[in-house]
This record gives C-alpha cells, sequence and structure tokens, in this order.
C-alpha cells in the first residue's frame, strides 16, 4: 500500500526533524516571551502597557506570513544577514509572543480579584501578592491557551518553505512535484503532523492535571 | 462584656473612623460616618443591603479608597495623610504594613486554592513576617486547632465545606495577631447548617477579648455577642447603642423596621 509514500518515507521524516525542531524553538521562546510580556503589562506602568498594548494588537492583526515575510527581507535591509531559519524563528517567536501575552493578560485578569484583596489583607506586598498568589493559579489558567497557540505556531512552521527554509512541507513539495502522487504523500504529512501535534495536547492534559487545585 | 461601655470614651481606642465619606461616581454610599472602637470591644454592624456596612469595613483596611475623613487603627493613619495641610494617600508600603495589624475575613472566604489549609495561614507569619517555617507550622496549627480544622491541615480549600472554608480563613487572619478583626457578612455565603460552626468560632473569639467589627445579618450574634451594635442605613449611622438598649427599643422608624423584618425571618 502507499509505494511512493513508503519510498519516500525517511526523506519526510528528516524534513519532519526540521519540523519538530523550529517549532520547539518558536514555541518554548515565544511562550516565555509572551508569558514575561503578559506579567510585565500586569504590573507595569500606563506607557509599559500601551506599548504592549500596541505590540499585542499589531501582532494579532497580521497574517504570521506577512510577519515572516517581513522579517527575512527586513533583517538584511539593516544589514543584519540571517539565513531562511533564524528569520523564520525570529519572526514566529515575535507572533506566537504576542498571542501568548495577551492569553498571559486574560489568565491574571481571571484570578479572583477576592484573591489579591485577601493577599493584601495579610500585608502581602504587590510583588508578593503576584508571585505567590496571582501568578501560581493564572498559569493554570494559561495551559489551555498557550496550546491552542502551540498547535496553531506548529501547523504555521509550514509557512517557513516560503521563504526557503527547508522542513516537512518543503520536502513534500519535493516529493509531489517528482512523483506526482499528491494524495499519498500529502496523506502521510497530514500524518506527521499529527503525530507531532498530538503528544503536546497530552502533555498539556497532564500538566493541567498536576496543577489542579484539589488534589 | 457591656463593662468596656462604663470606661471613659477615646481610651484605648483601636480603631477610630471620622467624618467617612465615600462615592462611587455621583452616588455617595458614605455620608459622614463616625465610629469609635476600644480595645476587646466587639461592633457588630448591622443594616439593610445597600447601607454602605460593608463598604465601611472595607475602608478600615483601605481595600476601599475614600475622599473625606480619617481613619485611624492602632493611631496610624489608614489610607491616608494630612502634610503641610494637604490630604496625600500614603505609600503601598505603608498601607501593606498596616494591614498586617487588621485581619479580615470576607463573605466568599478566599481562601488561596493553590495552597493547603496549613499553607493557607502559615503564608503570612512566614511570607509578611519572615518567621522562620517551623515556628510558623506551630503557630498555624494551634490556630487551626482553635477553629476546629486542625484534622484538615493538608486538605486542599477546595475539599472543605463552606462553614470549614470560613474557619480556616478565620484562622489564616488570626496568625499575623491583628489588632483587630474585620469580618465582612462572613455567613452570609453559607448554608444554613453551617453558620453556626462559623459563629461559634468569632463568639469565642469575642469571649478571649479580641477586637472585633462584625458586619453581618446574624440578630442572635449581635444580641448576644455585641458590646455595641450599630446600625447604618442609606450611608450614614442612625442609632448606636448597647444591644440589649437599642434591639430592645429602636428609636428610629429605621431601625425598628429593620429589626421587625429580621426578627420574624428568624421566627
Amino acid at each position: 500500500m502507499f509505494p511512493v509514500l513508503q519510498s519516500n518515507l525517511p526523506y519526510l521524516l528528516q524534513g519532519a526533524v526540521y519540523t519538530v525542531i523550529l517549532s520547539v524553538i518558536v514555541v518554548s521562546c515565544g511562550t516565555v516571551l509572551g508569558v514575561g510580556v503578559g506579567v510585565l503589562a500586569a504590573v507595569g506602568g500606563n506607557i509599559l502597557r500601551s506599548l504592549i498594548t500596541a505590540y499585542i494588537f499589531i501582532f494579532r492583526g497580521v497574517p504570521v506570513l506577512v510577519v515572516m515575510f517581513l522579517g527575512f527581507y527586513s533583517f538584511p535591509a539593516v544589514g543584519l544577514r540571517l539565513d531562511a531559519y533564524t528569520a523564520v524563528a525570529v519572526s514566529m517567536i515575535v507572533y506566537v509572543g504576542a498571542f501568548v501575552a495577551e492569553a498571559t493578560r486574560g489568565a491574571i485578569a481571571a484570578v479572583a480579584a477576592g484573591q489579591t484583596e485577601a493577599a493584601k489583607s495579610l500585608g502581602m506586598r504587590k510583588g508578593m501578592i503576584m508571585r505567590e498568589i496571582v501568578l501560581p493559579q493564572a498559569m493554570r489558567l494559561l495551559i489551555a491557551p498557550v496550546l491552542n497557540i502551540a498547535l496553531m505556531a506548529i501547523k504555521q512552521t509550514s509557512y517557513a518553505s516560503i521563504v526557503g527554509a527547508w522542513e516537512l512541507s518543503f520536502a513534500a513539495r519535493e516529493v509531489v512535484e517528482r512523483t506526482l502522487a499528491a494524495f499519498q504523500i500529502f496523506l502521510g504529512v497530514m500524518i506527521i503532523y499529527f503525530v507531532i501535534c498530538y503528544p503536546l495536547s497530552l502533555a498539556a492534559r497532564a500538566l493541567e492535571k498536576r496543577l489542579a487545585f484539589d488534589h | 462584656m457591656n463593662q468596656a461601655a462604663a470606661l471613659p470614651p477615646q481610651s484605648d481606642e483601636i480603631v477610630a473612623i471620622r467624618g467617612l465619606r465615600k462615592s462611587y461616581g455621583k452616588l455617595e454610599v458614605l455620608k459622614g460616618i463616625d465610629i469609635s472602637v476600644r480595645r476587646g470591644e466587639v461592633v457588630v454592624v448591622l443594616g439593610p443591603s445597600g447601607s454602605g456596612k460593608s463598604t465601611m469595613l472595607r475602608c478600615v483596611n483601605f481595600l476601599e479608597t475614600f475622599e473625606h475623613g480619617t481613619i485611624t487603627v492602632d493611631g496610624r493613619p489608614v489610607g491616608y495623610k494630612t502634610v503641610n495641610g494637604t490630604r496625600k494617600q500614603v505609600s503601598e508600603t505603608e498601607n501593606a504594613s498596616l494591614r498586617e495589624h487588621v485581619g479580615m475575613v470576607f463573605q466568599s472566604y478566599n481562601l488561596f486554592p493553590h495552597r493547603t489549609v496549613l499553607q493557607n495561614v502559615m503564608m503570612g507569619p512566614v511570607k509578611v513576617k519572615g518567621i522562620a517555617t517551623a515556628t510558623a507550622r506551630d503557630i498555624a496549627m494551634r490556630l487551626l486547632g482553635k477553629v476546629g480544622m486542625d484534622h484538615k491541615a493538608d486538605a486542599y480549600p477546595g475539599r472543605l465545606s463552606g462553614g470549614q472554608q470560613q474557619r480556616v480563613a478565620i484562622a489564616r487572619a488570626l496568625a499575623m495577631e491583628p489588632s483587630v478583626m474585620l469580618f465582612d457578612e462572613v455567613t452570609s455565603a453559607l448554608d444554613p447548617e453551617l453558620v453556626g460552626e462559623v459563629l461559634k468560632v468569632m463568639r469565642e473569639l469575642a469571649e478571649e477579648g479580641m477586637t472585633m467589627i462584625v458586619v453581618t445579618h446574624e440578630m442572635g450574634f449581635a444580641r448576644g455577642v455585641a458590646d455595641r451594635v450599630v446600625f447604618m442605613d442609606g450611608g450614614v449611622v442612625v442609632e448606636e447603642g448597647p444591644p440589649g438598649d437599642i434591639m430592645a427599643a429602636p428609636k428610629t422608624d429605621r431601625f425598628r423596621g429593620f429589626l421587625s423584618r429580621h426578627l420574624s425571618e428568624e421566627g
């Protein structure tokens, strides 16, 4: 069954390795950036908050492909020569960061106001309340939205092929052009993407359970 | 307990509220409140919903800002101080250090759901006072024993009934060794059969001489435990006095009406 897919599977898997590496970098760095920025928005002053709001709204309102093109073509313009992978990674980290930042802000706002009041009543200072009371509860609320963003980002790494970064989708197109077996190859690619994404969903669910309050 | 009333006024004053006014936009909810609470006194504040009694209580802890008047706790100004004749908000740090001496218990318990019962009670002593963990654990276990919750020390709040959570919340506030305890309708969210266990803890606290301001709808508690009852309506104090006097013979129609509505409910 699917002889063309079988013979080209090693090549596709090689592409999948690049997809996974790119995804891990984009998702982990983007999450760290986004959570950091989201927390800053919650504790920072008005100017900082406006800047962060602008960052979030700009990147949320623009397609990731456009951000990638912009990254790929604008870095050389300022004298920074980056290879396609780096340009894609940097662009996507900033893009993912905006979504995670907004999710973080929402999660912090979703922690009941009574929690902050109770902490204040004990005489806790602002920073301590954020660290000890609000963030631990917000992090749990953040798992589901960040999982969604991560899954979206993994699939969006396929756009990297458009600026010439070779990965799974790029490899698939090469094979299809050579063999014309579009159905077999893309069926295989579909399964590979699913196999990459599914464990992440499982991990997120396990993490959510571990961070549940009523053990 | 009513002996406290025989003391000269202002002596040993812990909480002093003078001319307190607060508005939400155009709506003035507190229209000049004066309340003074002496050490060891239990003041119960009664009043219909919207009378401003909870807002008044939250001002004492500066969980609410206010526009006019002064509040002091142990002689220290709450929220604002007057510098060269102008009223200035005190720093967040000063408010925090003041709150260390004011215990507060909320209607919705507000226990920290990501911490165990024991950790909830230890949080204040360890994080705010910097007390060693072992010492704080002893303090916490003693207080949990006092409110009858030591057997649930390692449980998470989500596994407890409302009455149990509220008793833990009381222990958590006591762990800071406050000079006054504020109770904000602490039994209003509870199932009727759980109200008694919380009131019992509060009654014991009162008997030990804790200074308390209690906003409640529990008429029995007011009559049995209060040294003084304050009746608020429409953002002002309408009547105040020992419960035996004013609850038996209210001077105003407003308080009389309020009492008859609530006493008929209690049956």
